[in-house]
């Protein structure tokens, strides 16, 4: 968008990614006094990948006095405008001359000169190895090799092609901030220190993985996120050992605290609101490059059925709309189950007319309702997972076919009833209330075991599959803090934004569990009416 | 062992709470208003007041010996090999009273009530596999379940309640006191025996309770009082509603009261708010009689780790539930001659005798 250099394409820059495996060994060699032989040494090492470019000039006086000086970049990973700068602040410079003409001491001390006199950049650092040199070239800056010298400059040009800040595709919020983050570390950090402008917002960078080499930023606001927290998503980002992190779903992977359970214990958003109002209330964010999706730790189970717009809303709002949300959550586990359990064990829980009419419509269905549920929930999970991977131009037709030909077809031919239609709808909308994308799935997904234990033990069944559920989901943990904290363990001081959303000026500490230094927020009073 | 884990006094509250309610709810009104007719209500508040005499036993017992479950107590009361004689012969026989007696109510339960057809060994095992889940998980995850779960059963109780009450005759309880007051002894002694007694187990557990501020004894006194009002209010709805004759001769008088509920012709047959709640808190009663059985064994035996006990336990839970009572007559006359003499036993005479002993050694190291 900002820069006429192409894309780059991952498939291109597997070859010299690669390479780096054989390379590490020998990398750690020191810079050698020759130019040529270091040029040819990262000629050979890169193996004439076509992208690296090398330029070669000299600078200073006549032919054969000058001082070869080697430029290295890679293309498109660079801003050329960049490039040109620097090339003519090198050579166009007549007081660098001169002093290389006159002074016989400013050739051994033309690190120094460069760095402080010719260069106006503003990110300069000495390279001395070629493992510093590979690594500041592959990431996008430009390196200059002085003849004679075991030693030379990295200079920052990075500038490629990237997405501009767009509105998030996943959360859409009706009321609230459009910008959502890219897939640019830096543009993402500069979104969130564009939100928080506190001095104690750190940043803590590292690179994390063998080939990709990816930037990983850890974000925190000193003093209101909890130390120990903090120690912990690092020795855990530092525990990992990968070759590759491609999208932070392989972070939030290896640093999760359980495995097998279908609940994410990581919290990942689009929206830099979000992680703002999650870094005020003490928590870590992990931004991954190359990814538009931050992740947030800690996540209790409750932040997954927050909404940032619940607290850009009125307050009396959001609650109803929360309300709902878990309202979601039950219908979206239980209805199909629910379905099962009455008509196949407690008809008598149905008034008479109901299940008159009811039995009416099931006459004619051949199948037990199990059976029947269960074809219609997997129906529509697999329309679902089309509607996403299929190309948008033949959404129209998957629609035409799910909802005619599948709903009702399906009932008119009396494969299954109409009732089940309408339980397999409210279903998968309320599935769709939560916020979430990940617990809506995991939702989803238990309410097959539930429909196995609702068709073989009726409603002793459900109750019991769902003990176990809430048994399983209390015995997760996410950062040392109990996943349905503050519900279970119960904390009354966190209970304004839980499942309610008070007034924000009753929401003046932040969550307890987290951070025990700083917890007061605000001493905000209720507000008044100036005549008062 | 057991120091490392820490659940609040709140829920502790809570598990005392169900696990007070635990079989009672479903069971008692039937048992209480058989005694004592239509003043079975005063026979469960005479009931709780004797009740609060034992609780307060337990809760000295435990302010005695800080930070020691049951069996470390009668180890140093008793000595290392009677005391641990004792405590065998008191978990073997409670496994036997308690978890597998409830399961059995359970099973029972079901397939007379709900599912005539389902095999009852499938029904014991899918519950016992939920309660293994529970104590495999620990004492932390199961207090954290029963506090989430808790107000849900608070809702559906109260819901239940209000729904009931359309149906209440007050006349039912009329005439008060009609044979004198020499029915209300036993009638009390049953309901002390079926929500209190029982309670002594709650001294395994105690120890894991964070009691930097007292309250663990507090906890044990309220969550009992809470659990056997609840019972009391029902019981009393209960022969509101049926008048105490069809209570006594109804096996589950208070699911039967559930499908009376009839709210403009649509909300009506809510046995499952009544079902519900009573698998929820038969469920802690259970867990938590099984969490303490392991942990009792565990410490018997001297093993560092309770877990390893859980699957071979489980297993025979789910045996013994099956052949504890053979048929329904058997189990009645177990109820009223064996349970009442051996939960007087391990819940009256045991923390009795053992306070005696341990006053007496404080009179001995002062003398």
């Amino acid at each position: 968008m900002r820069y006429r250099t192409p894309p780059i394409d991952k498939t291109k820059q597997a070859p010299t990614a690669d390479a780096g495996i054989t390379r590490n060994a020998q990398s750690r060699q020191p810079l050698s006094v020759s130019l040529n032989d270091n040029i040819k040494q990262v000629k050979q090492a890169l193996g004439n990948s076509t992208d690296i470019i090398i330029k070669e000039i000299t600078i200073g006086p006549g032919p054969g006095g000058g001082l070869p000086i080697a430029i290295l970049y890679t293309d498109g990973l660079v801003d050329k405008q960049v490039i040109i700068g620097l090339m003519e602040s090198l050579m166009m410079d007549t007081a660098l001359t001169k002093r290389l003409e006159q002074d016989s001491a400013a050739r051994a001390n033309i690190v120094q000169i460069l760095k402080s006199d010719v260069l106006k950049n503003a990110e300069i650092q000495e390279v001395t190895n070629f493992e510093a040199l590979y690594n500041a070239m592959l990431s996008g800056d430009c390196v200059f090799l002085i003849d004679g010298l075991p030693q030379g400059l990295s200079a920052g040009a990075r500038g490629w092609t990237d997405r501009g800040v767009a509105e998030p595709g996943t959360e859409n919020v009706v009321r609230g901030p459009r910008e959502g983050f890219t897939e640019t570390l830096r543009t993402n950090t500069s979104l969130i220190r564009r939100k928080i402008k506190d001095p104690n917002l750190w940043v803590e960078t590292k690179q994390i993985g063998r080939v990709t080499r990816t930037d990983i930023a850890v974000m925190y606001i000193k003093h209101i996120a909890n130390d120990g927290i903090v120690k912990e998503v690092n020795a855990r980002l530092d525990r990992i050992d990968i070759d590759g992190i491609l999208e932070s779903g392989y972070i939030e992977e290896l640093i999760q605290d359980a495995t097998f359970t279908p609940f994410p214990t990581l919290y990942s958003t689009e929206r830099p609101d979000v992680i703002a109002a999650e870094l005020l209330e003490g928590k870590v964010a992990i931004l991954v490059d190359g990814t538009p999706f931050v992740l947030i730790a800690p996540a209790p189970f409750v932040s997954f059925l927050h909404s940032a717009e619940d607290y850009y809303q009125r307050a009396d709002i959001s609650s109803f709309i929360r309300i709902l949300r878990y309202v979601g959550i039950f219908i979206s586990v239980l209805a199909p189950s629910l379905y099962v359990a009455i008509t196949t064990f407690h008809q008598e829980m149905l008034p008479t007319e109901l299940l008159i009419g009811l039995a009416a419509q099931r006459e004619r269905v051949p199948f037990p309702a199990f059976i029947e549920a269960l074809m219609m929930e997997i129906t529509f999970e697999i329309l679902r997972e089309a509607g996403i991977r299929m190309p948008k131009s033949i959404g129209s037709a998957v629609s035409i076919v799910g909802t005619l030909v599948i709903g009702q077809a399906a009932v008119e031919a009396g494969i299954i009833s109409a009732v089940m239609v309408i339980v397999v709808s409210i279903t998968a909308i309320s599935s769709f209330v939560m916020p979430a994308y990940n617990v809506s799935i995991a939702f989803r997904m238990l309410r097959f075991p539930l429909m196995v234990l609702a068709a073989s033990f009726g409603l002793f069944g459900i109750i019991v599959g769902i003990i176990a559920l809430i048994l399983h989901m209390c015995s997760l943990r996410t950062f040392g803090i109990p996943y349905m904290s503050p519900l279970g363990p119960l904390v009354p001081s966190d209970l304004k934004d839980t499942i309610l959303r008070l007034p924000h000026w009753m929401l003046n500490t932040r969550p307890r569990l987290l951070n025990q230094q700083n917890t007061t927020r605000s001493k905000q009073t209720p507000p008044k009416k100036s005549n008062e | 062992m057991l120091n490392k884990v820490k659940i609040s006094s709140r829920q502790f509250t809570i598990l005392t709470t169900l696990f007070t309610i635990g079989s009672a709810i479903l069971v008692v009104p039937s048992g209480i208003a058989a005694l004592a007719k239509q003043d079975a209500w005063i026979a469960a508040l005479a009931g709780l007041a004797a009740g609060v005499i034992i609780i307060s036993m337990h809760i000295l017992l435990a302010k005695q010996h800080p930070g020691k479950t049951l069996v470390e107590m009668l180890d140093t009361l008793l000595g290392k090999w009677l005391g641990r004689t004792v405590a065998l012969v008191f978990i073997a026989t409670l496994f036997l009273c308690g978890p597998s007696a409830v399961l059995n109510i359970l099973s029972n339960f079901l397939t007379t009530q709900m599912m005539p057809e389902t095999p009852i060994q499938s029904l014991n095992i899918l519950f016992a596999v939920i309660v293994l889940m529970g104590v495999y998980l620990g004492i932390e995850t199961f207090s954290r379940s029963a506090e989430l779960i808790f107000p849900w059963i608070a809702l559906l109780y109260i819901a239940f309640i209000v729904l009931v009450s359309f149906d209440v005759k007050p006349t039912n309880l009329l005439p008060v006191l009609e044979n004198g007051m020499r029915p209300i002894w036993p009638a009390a002694l049953s309901f002390v025996c079926t929500a209190f007694l029982p309670n002594i187990i709650l001294l395994m557990i105690i120890p894991s309770v964070d009691n930097r501020r007292n309250e663990a004894g507090r906890a044990l006194l309220i969550g009992g009082i809470i659990g056997s009002v609840v019972t009391i209010v029902i019981i009393t709805i209960t022969i509101m509603v049926f008048g105490p004759e069809f209570t006594a001769r109804s096996m589950y008088p208070t699911y039967a009261l559930a499908r009376k509920i009839s709210i403009g012709n649509f909300l009506q047959r809510l046995e499952a708010i009544m079902a519900t709640i009573w698998f929820i808190s038969l469920y802690f009663r259970m867990t938590i009689y099984m969490y303490a059985i392991s942990i009792a064994l565990a410490q018997i035996f001297n093993l560092k780790e309770y877990r390893p006990l859980v699957l071979p336990l489980g297993m025979l839970l789910v045996v013994m539930s099956v052949i504890v009572y053979p048929n329904i007559t058997y189990q009645n006359s177990w109820d009223t001659r064996t349970w009442i003499p051996y939960t007087l036993v391990i819940g009256f005479i045991l923390p009795l005798l053992m306070l005696c002993l341990s006053g007496f050694r404080n009179l001995n190291k002062q003398g």
